[in-house]
């Protein structure tokens, strides 16, 4: 698990803000932008990471579950 | 060997003599009661006397005979004594040693039997409160009953598979003379390691069910360590035994049968656990797969949540550049159009169109009054400036 990874979930809300942040934008201010881009990436980056631990952490728990189905 | 009609007796080696032939003639004598008296240690002196011709006969019964069989002897009682017959050496005479005692005829028994009833019924002997319950589940079980004749293969063919460990004493049961034996049972039994005691016996006349009536056994069976079980028979007087003792039954055949009923009750008890608890496991095993399904129900929709998640990731990357896209042109076409603007209100570019700007020092000239006559000002155009002097203000 990465150190600084926030969890997904929060990920997620703080990903939506971002983005309703750029569509409610009417004052244009690229400095501000860019930092959100940056922080966005970030968030990107690492809940990609965490989802994919998930994943491989739910394959794992499928098999013994259903040891048969694969 | 010397032939005793040329030995000389003394009287009393005689009289030892004849007794010892005299003891081998057993025999049971009917007669009415005339003479009795009890002694100062409980031996009781009757006389016998025969109903058709009078002849008479002294007897003794000794007084822990006596009291064994619980009868009351009065003048006028007909009676019916089994002994022997024996001379009393100091007085020379002949008596009857009554070893057991019984009231001779119907009408005698039923008054002996009404009676002992009533008085132990009103001593409270028979009440069901006093009463034991047989534990279930008996394992060790005391039998006392004669070995010979059908009555204890009944009650052993009928006593189930169920580990009992019998113990089985051999009595008389049958007339006065089985009192001794059921007694000595009694207390043998009394020693041991038993749960249940069990006496039995076929059904019989009133006179053959005597010992069952006898006041000192019934006593025994009421305080016996341990409840009894009584299958004595049928009479429409039943055996005084039946009242006393915990459990009264008709038969051997019945006795054991009242002993298997708490196993019987067991196993069918046990089969139907044994029914229950499958049927609980196939309902368990049902649960099991309904929870397992909705499981795989879940974790498909886990699954789908993941790739949402993952989706949704996307999407948020796609939306956030476009919305940086979206105001870096937007901050770019408002740069363009600053530059537009600021390109159009550039006063070179007049300057380049023909237009020039008169200034004062620093100061643009914009109206005649901003100069006076032949002050000097500079004439600005697109490739320098002109020093010019005011000739005349129109």
């Amino acid at each position: 698990m990465i150190k600084d990874a926030k969890n997904l979930n929060t990920n997620l809300k703080r990903l939506a803000e971002i983005t309703e942040w750029f569509d409610d934008q009417e004052e244009i201010d690229v400095e501000q932008g860019l930092e959100k881009v940056k922080e966005a990436v970030s968030l990107i980056k690492m809940s990609k990471e965490r989802l994919k631990e998930i994943e491989n952490e739910f394959e794992e728990i499928k098999k013994e579950i259903e040891p048969k189905d694969e | 060997m010397e032939s005793l009609e040329n030995k000389i007796f003394s009287v009393s080696e005689f009289i030892y003599l004849l007794n010892i032939g005299l003891k081998s003639s057993k025999a049971k004598i009917i007669g009415e009661i005339t003479e009795m008296k009890v002694s100062s240690l409980g031996h009781v002196y009757f006389t016998l006397k025969d109903e058709k011709d009078g002849a008479v006969l002294s007897c003794i019964i000794w007084k822990s005979r006596y009291n064994l069989y619980g009868i009351k002897l009065e003048t006028g009682m007909k009676i019916m004594a089994s002994g022997y017959p024996e001379i009393y050496a100091p007085l020379g005479k002949l008596s009857f040693i009554a070893e057991t005692i019984e009231p001779a005829g119907e009408g005698e028994l039923k008054k002996q039997y009404d009676e002992l009833k009533k008085r132990l019924s009103e001593e409270g002997l028979f009440v069901d409160e006093r009463k034991r319950s047989v534990p279930k589940y008996s394992q060790k079980i005391g039998v006392i009953t004669s070995k010979h004749g059908a009555v204890l293969a009944d009650f052993l063919n009928n006593i189930g598979r169920f580990g009992f460990k019998i113990k089985m004493i051999d009595s008389r049961v049958e007339g006065q003379e089985a009192v001794g034996d059921l007694l000595a049972s009694l207390k043998t039994f009394k020693k041991q390691d038993i749960d249940v005691l069990v006496i039995i016996r076929g059904g019989g006349s009133l006179e053959s069910l005597m010992p069952f009536n006898n006041e000192t056994i019934i006593r025994e069976v009421v305080n016996f360590p341990v409840p009894v079980i009584a299958g004595v028979g049928h009479h429409k007087d039943e055996p005084l035994i039946t009242f006393a003792a915990d459990v009264s039954v008709s038969t051997p055949t019945a006795a054991a049968n009242y002993l298997n009923q708490s196993w019987e009750e067991a196993l069918l008890l046990l089969e139907r656990y044994e029914r229950n608890i499958l049927g609980r496991y196939e309902d368990i095993f049902e649960n099991y797969k309904m929870i397992e399904n909705k499981l795989r129900v879940s974790l498909q929709i886990f699954q789908s949540s993941l790739s949402g998640v993952k989706i949704a990731l996307g999407d948020y990357l796609i939306k956030t550049f476009s919305g940086f896209k979206l105001l870096l042109s937007a901050a770019n076409e408002k740069l363009a159009q600053s530059e537009k603007i600021a390109l159009l209100n550039n006063p070179e570019r007049q300057l380049k169109l023909g237009y020039s700007i008169a200034m004062v020092g620093s100061k643009v000239i914009r109206n005649t009054k901003d100069i006076e006559i032949g002050e000097d000002f500079d004439l600005k155009v697109s490739d320098g400036k002109i020093i010019s002097k005011v000739k005349q203000k129109i």
